[in-house]
């Protein structure tokens, strides 16, 4: 079963609780939805809406992708024979050292 | 039992290249001291000065300098030194027509009379340019470049010399070297005239750090809502609105191409790794693309051979093909009078590429058919790869997000908004998860093999309907003007090739324009206004804004961002 999505007010919790875990503060944004009139800075009601929304879309969007799996028939037997592609950072220059010797 | 050759040959770590490795050392080295480095002033302006104190990794290319290089500038352009290619400038400096202070003075003065309408540049170092062309004009020939003035975008280091990135977070920072790229150009003769103006660290079309507009197209001059493209706004403006001879970019989301489009210039994106970034203050390290926004593909290619090759401090650009003369890829080739494909091409063609009734699609129905028209050039129809909405979409394109964010942590504790309106896009960076990125990671190389087997199987170059896709994978595109909307805004198209074709896309380009003259247009000059100090400044401009041209809010700019 699907675990229940999160409400704004839990998003908000985990949005700060992860960016101060790596030492990022809200707090240095101006309070409300107004932007900082001299550096355009927003707002952190502003930003925080933002982030909600990318946690919604970005995020669960990724985790749902499913790479392609040989056809086995059994999608339990495909998804155990399947060798993702490899994680390549420059997949261009890849191909320089993918070519045939 | 043994013989003489398995007896002779060395275990493989007796074969690492260990020169290599300690110019990359050295090199490493060098960039770990920057932060105790004591810095010049703005006397300094080293960069824009032949030097002999250059990166050691950067030497002269005696390749650049070939017959193919020079042309004759035409006729309608004799009079106006600013009206001419590089090619051109190039051809009148190796005759003895013109010395490059005279070039050099000539933009000078465009800038001084329009530079406050394009608002291209966030710095002019006209007296730094004026004395480096005087030194050139006593120095051995270095080639087509000799001369040449140059813009160059403001993320590019330059040594002694602000480079900003527009943003607050470096508007002190003057590094003490070039960018390897500025290095190669320089020494190759070029001659920084300025540094252009740029969406905040790369993101948007330029505004200041704040979100203020400030750099317009220089085809409507007066009405700043027209698309100038971004981020390599200001490069823009100054070479189509001949306020320099040619200028560099960078591209991670269509920064090179954009601009290039919206102002009726040729520019490419080259292969991730041919030009090295080493010395650009980054934004997506695996997207960052640097190259040229250039007039015409003959400058381009001038430009590109200039700035590409192996360079120690970065290794993305190692162990790649060697540099083609893309000089001569960009000359058109003709059999008499016949022009024809340099090379045999299949230009592919993807779904809806020119469907509809817009302008847009006009001009490329009559792109694709003045192609199809030149021998040995074949029009190909090419699908859409599979999944191609999804991997090339908005969260799989977001996956660069954590690329911002992770080196510029100490700026994200400090100093949030030191980023600006920018801010949004480098926080969503730092939420997105290890296994979201990695996921991203393997679909890249999944993408890009479906589109080398998909579309490059049966096409040598193809068609684009956003540059987005190859920065995703780092493959090469060439922008190029293809006509003029009814209200004279610039129309352009994009091409993109394989893996180091940046030769062929040169010279499908090259082979178009010999058949066209959109890229001989120019913009009518603005209406006259307050002339520009010279050295006029992002600093002096944001309390000498111009609240006229709008401003972007943060949401905006999180919508935008490359």
């Amino acid at each position: 079963m699907a675990p229940t999505p999160p409400t704004d007010d839990e998003l908000n919790t985990f949005i700060v609780a992860q960016l101060a875990s790596l030492g990022i503060d809200l707090n240095q944004l101006p309070a409300g939805t107004t932007a900082d009139p001299v550096t355009g800075s927003p707002g952190r009601d502003s930003v925080l809406a933002s982030l909600r929304s990318f946690m919604r879309s970005t995020v669960p969007a990724l985790a749902a992708y499913q790479m392609p799996t040989p056809d086995a028939g059994d999608p339990a037997t495909a998804m155990a024979l399947s060798q993702q592609p490899a994680p390549v950072l420059y997949p261009s220059i890849s191909t320089e050292w993918r070519k045939p010797r | 039992m043994t013989d003489a050759s398995t007896d002779a040959q060395l275990p493989l770590d007796r074969l690492l290249d260990r020169r290599a490795f300690l110019a990359r050392t050295a090199a490493l080295a060098a960039t770990a001291t920057v932060g105790t480095v004591a810095l010049p002033g703005l006397a300094g302006l080293a960069s824009a000065a032949p030097s002999d104190t250059s990166a050691p990794a950067v030497t002269f290319n005696p390749d650049l300098d070939r017959g193919a290089a020079y042309n004759k500038p035409r006729e309608s352009a004799m009079s106006d030194p600013t009206e001419w290619t590089i090619s051109e400038a190039a051809w009148m400096i190796r005759h003895n027509k013109i010395v490059p202070v005279e070039l050099v003075q000539a933009y000078l003065d465009r800038i001084t009379a329009y530079e406050s309408t394009y608002q291209a540049f966030n710095v002019v170092l006209a007296e730094a340019a004026v004395k480096a062309a005087r030194q050139w004009a006593n120095r051995p020939h270095r080639g087509p470049l000799h001369g040449i003035p140059l813009a160059i975008k403001d993320n590019y280091f330059t040594e002694g010399v602000p480079t900003t990135a527009n943003s607050y977070l470096f508007q002190d920072f003057v590094p003490p070297y070039d960018a390897t790229s500025v290095a190669k150009l320089v020494v190759q003769g070029g001659i920084v005239l300025g540094k252009t103006q740029m969406g905040p660290l790369a993101t948007t079309r330029a505004t200041l750090p704040n979100g203020q507009v400030t750099t317009v197209n220089a085809w409507t001059p007066t009405n700043p809502s027209t698309n100038p493209g971004g981020s390599s706004t200001g490069t823009a403006p100054a070479v189509a609105g001949r306020l320099a001879s040619s200028g560099i970019g960078t591209q991670t989301g269509g920064s090179i191409t954009s601009p290039s489009n919206a102002q009726n210039l040729t520019g490419i994106k080259p292969t991730m790794g041919r030009v090295s970034l080493a010395g650009i203050v980054p934004l997506t390290y695996t997207r960052d693309h640097p190259g040229p926004l250039a007039r015409d593909a003959k400058d381009a290619a001038i430009m590109l051979m200039a700035m590409a090759g192996p360079d120690p401090a970065d290794p993305r650009s190692q162990g790649l093909p060697p540099v083609p003369n893309l000089i001569n890829a960009a000359t058109p080739r003709y059999d008499g009078d016949n022009l024809r494909m340099r090379w045999k091409t299949r230009i592919g063609v993807l779904p809806g590429y020119a469907d509809g009734g817009s302008e847009t699609a006009a001009a490329r129905r009559a792109f694709l058919a003045e192609m199809s028209a030149i021998p040995e050039c074949e029009l190909v129809e090419v699908p859409f790869p599979d999944e191609w909405s999804l991997l090339t979409g908005s969260a799989f394109n977001n996956v660069r997000l954590p690329e911002r964010s992770e080196p510029f942590m100490p700026y994200l504790r400090s100093d949030l908004r030191g980023f600006g309106v920018s801010v949004t896009s480098w926080l969503q960076g730092a939420l997105l998860g290890a296994n979201g990125w990695v996921t991203g990671q393997r679909a890249k190389l999944l993408l890009l093999d479906r589109i080398l087997d998909q579309i490059f199987s049966s096409c040598d170059v193809v068609v684009q309907t956003s540059p987005v896709p190859f920065d995703i994978v780092g493959l090469p595109e060439i922008a190029f003007p293809i006509g003029f909307s009814g209200g004279g805004v610039p129309i352009g198209t994009i091409l993109g090739g394989q893996p180091y074709a940046e030769d062929r896309l040169l010279s499908v380009a090259a082979a178009y324009q010999a058949v066209t003259d959109w890229h001989w247009r120019r913009p009518a000059d603005p209406p006259a206004v307050d002339p520009s100090p010279t050295a006029s400044t992002a600093a002096a401009r944001s309390t000498a804004a111009t609240p006229s041209r709008g401003r972007l809010t943060a949401e905006e700019v999180a919508e935008l961002t490359q």
